[in-house]
């Protein structure tokens, strides 16, 4: 059975109220359109761990997310109007907060099927007084003292990536971010892809796979999938247009009605960011590409 | 400052930025918070430390110079880099003890360089909400040196922080970073404000330089200190900016503000 299909199957068929999820993506190539379609389809009382995505916002600004964590959110009310929505529809997250490396390694020792890490930051800090998840333990060995993080298994994990062939096999490149530990952690894995490939073309270079195919449940071909964010190898980012919904509660509401609630998919999203900005606005974010010489494979004696 | 030369014209932040850069060596590996401790590292590494390594959280390693970013990650900082990993691998160099020197922001220090990075009054009710340790914390706990950038208000400088997001010397008492498993021979070693340089004596921040060139004088600086600060005896001038750095720092600045005007009018 395929499992190649619609942003609308995949996020309705995995993304459940009250899962907890990682979205993947350190400001580099978030899954910008999954989230879109996650808010369309008005799913609530969401647990989210990622570290320093942008794409998240919306989703705590419509009030879905139950519990975030969290190494940096911009949790001063004043200069977050994302924030200050939620509380001013009693929708206010719960924050449980690491520092970012105690994000990485929390979904580290979840990919690795422990239940815990040993880490040498965090200890010391008073954010162990709020986060029952991060502890200082007697290291065995040394005798002294060590910190550790309790892993984080995630129901579902959503990654948007370069290319994928159809059987899941996903390829990443750029930073990483927490991707690769993030992604495997997940239970069940929704990859988004610029563009579905042969398996040959994953084949000739398997090093860059972040994620073997038999893990992936469900593969979404989405072109600009992380747009407004920047993808390497694909195209910059466009911080301005991120920042299009904020300004007032009228700003806010238009753009949800008109870019979000108002359009059936990303294709659409797209097409009307092509009406407001110009005929030229996605070339304007093209990157110039610039080739790396090719890795070579094989196996036969050379004749 | 210089009114018979107008190119030399410089403000407390130009200052500041320049002094943050004078504490990067050119054989350094260091890791590099955004804001204003990228733009020191940057204009260090078009003056005076052109072979350090840049190490940015995302996962990024590298050697050739790059345009001043306006976020954590961009393609610009990505683009050209001798390594390109995740989080993870970037953080175990550090914790591992290969990454020497950290710069990092502050939302507030104190006396004995704890830095406060998540709340002011109590955490479930806070007065004012900062964002959160980010990387802060690894850094700083990490790092054989770690510097701290920040603008130097009373508020910012308090004789102790509410809330620990990353630990200096605690209350300055030796060995008790090392007693609660931190890596030893680490912590903060200098702060670097719009007002002065400090550096650590004892887990005990002490006032090394004054930015007497800016107008800054030390009744300016014990104003904006929340306790009774240790004053170097051989307190000295912060070295004002060549002309040189000066015009690295307009130059390394010129891209991104042009970005920062364009975003507002962009911006629907």
């Amino acid at each position: 059975m395929s499992k190649i299909m619609t942003m609308q199957e995949a996020i309705s068929k995995y993304v459940k109220s009250g899962i907890l999820l990682f979205i993947g993506g350190m400001q580099h190539g978030e899954p910008f359109a999954a989230v879109h379609e996650i808010v369309r389809q008005r799913i609530d009382h969401l647990e989210i761990v990622s570290c320093l995505t942008i794409s998240t916002n919306l989703l705590i600004s419509e009030g879905r997310v139950d519990k975030f964590y969290t190494g940096y959110y911009h949790q001063d009310i004043k200069r977050s109007y994302w924030l200050s929505r939620a509380k001013s529809i009693g929708k206010y997250p719960v924050f449980q907060e690491y520092s970012h490396f105690g994000i990485a390694q929390a979904l580290l020792a979840g990919q690795m099927g422990i239940s815990y890490i040993p880490v040498r930051s965090q200890v010391g800090s008073d954010m162990l007084k709020y986060n029952p998840n991060i502890k200082v333990i007697d290291d065995p060995f040394t005798g002294g003292k060590i910190g550790a993080v309790k892993a984080i298994v995630p129901d579902v994990g959503i990654l948007h990536v370069q290319r994928c062939d159809e059987n899941g096999n996903a390829q990443r490149w750029g930073s990483l971010g927490v991707d690769a530990e993030g992604i495997n952690a997940s239970r069940t894995v929704i990859i988004t892809t610029e563009k579905i490939v042969d398996s040959g073309v994953i084949r000739r270079d398997p090093n860059r796979t972040i994620i073997p195919g038999y893990r992936v449940a469900a593969i979404v071909e989405q072109p600009w999938g992380a747009y407004p964010m920047h993808l390497a190898g694909c195209y910059l980012g466009d911080w301005p247009a991120f920042l299009a919904p904020l300004g007032s509660e009228d700003v806010y509401n238009n753009f949800m009605e008109k870019f979000v609630y108002g359009v059936k998919n990303w294709d659409e999203f797209l097409k009307l960011r092509r009406e407001v900005k110009g005929e030229e606005y996605f070339k304007g974010l093209e990157v110039k590409l610039e080739p790396s010489e090719p890795i070579y494979s094989g196996w036969e004696v050379k004749a | 400052m210089s009114q018979e030369n107008p190119t030399l014209d410089f403000n407390a932040n130009d200052q500041m930025i320049v002094a943050a850069s004078h504490l990067i060596r050119d054989d350094d590996a260091a890791y590099v918070g955004v804001g204003l401790p990228m733009f020191a590292a940057l204009l260090a590494k078009r003056t005076h430390a052109p072979n350090c390594t840049i190490v940015i959280e995302n996962g990024i390693t590298r050697t050739e110079e790059f345009e001043l970013p306006d976020g954590t990650d961009t393609l610009g900082t990505q683009f050209h880099a001798d390594k390109l990993a995740g989080l993870s691998y970037v953080s175990y160099l550090g914790q591992a003890g290969f990454i020497n020197l950290g710069f990092i922001g502050a939302g507030q220090i104190d006396r004995y360089g704890n830095v406060n990075d998540t709340v002011i009054g109590d955490y479930h009710n806070p007065v004012h909400r900062f964002p959160g340790s980010g990387g802060a914390n690894d850094v700083m706990s990490f790092c054989e040196r770690t510097c701290v950038v920040l603008n130097q208000t009373k508020r910012r400088f308090p004789e102790k922080v509410d809330f620990i997001t990353c630990p200096g010397y605690f209350d300055g008492k030796p060995g008790q970073r090392e007693e609660l498993g931190i890596r030893p021979g680490t912590g903060p070693v200098a702060v670097v404000t719009d007002l002065g340089c400090y550096e650590f004596e004892n887990g005990e921040m002490v006032l090394k330089t004054i930015h007497t060139a800016c107008g800054v004088t030390l009744d300016k600086v014990k104003a904006e200190t929340g306790w009774d600060l240790k004053i170097s005896p051989d307190l000295k001038d912060t070295p004002p900016p060549t002309a040189e750095e000066l015009r690295i720092l307009r130059e390394t600045a010129a891209p991104l503000l042009a970005r920062h005007r364009r975003t507002d009018l962009e911006r629907r």
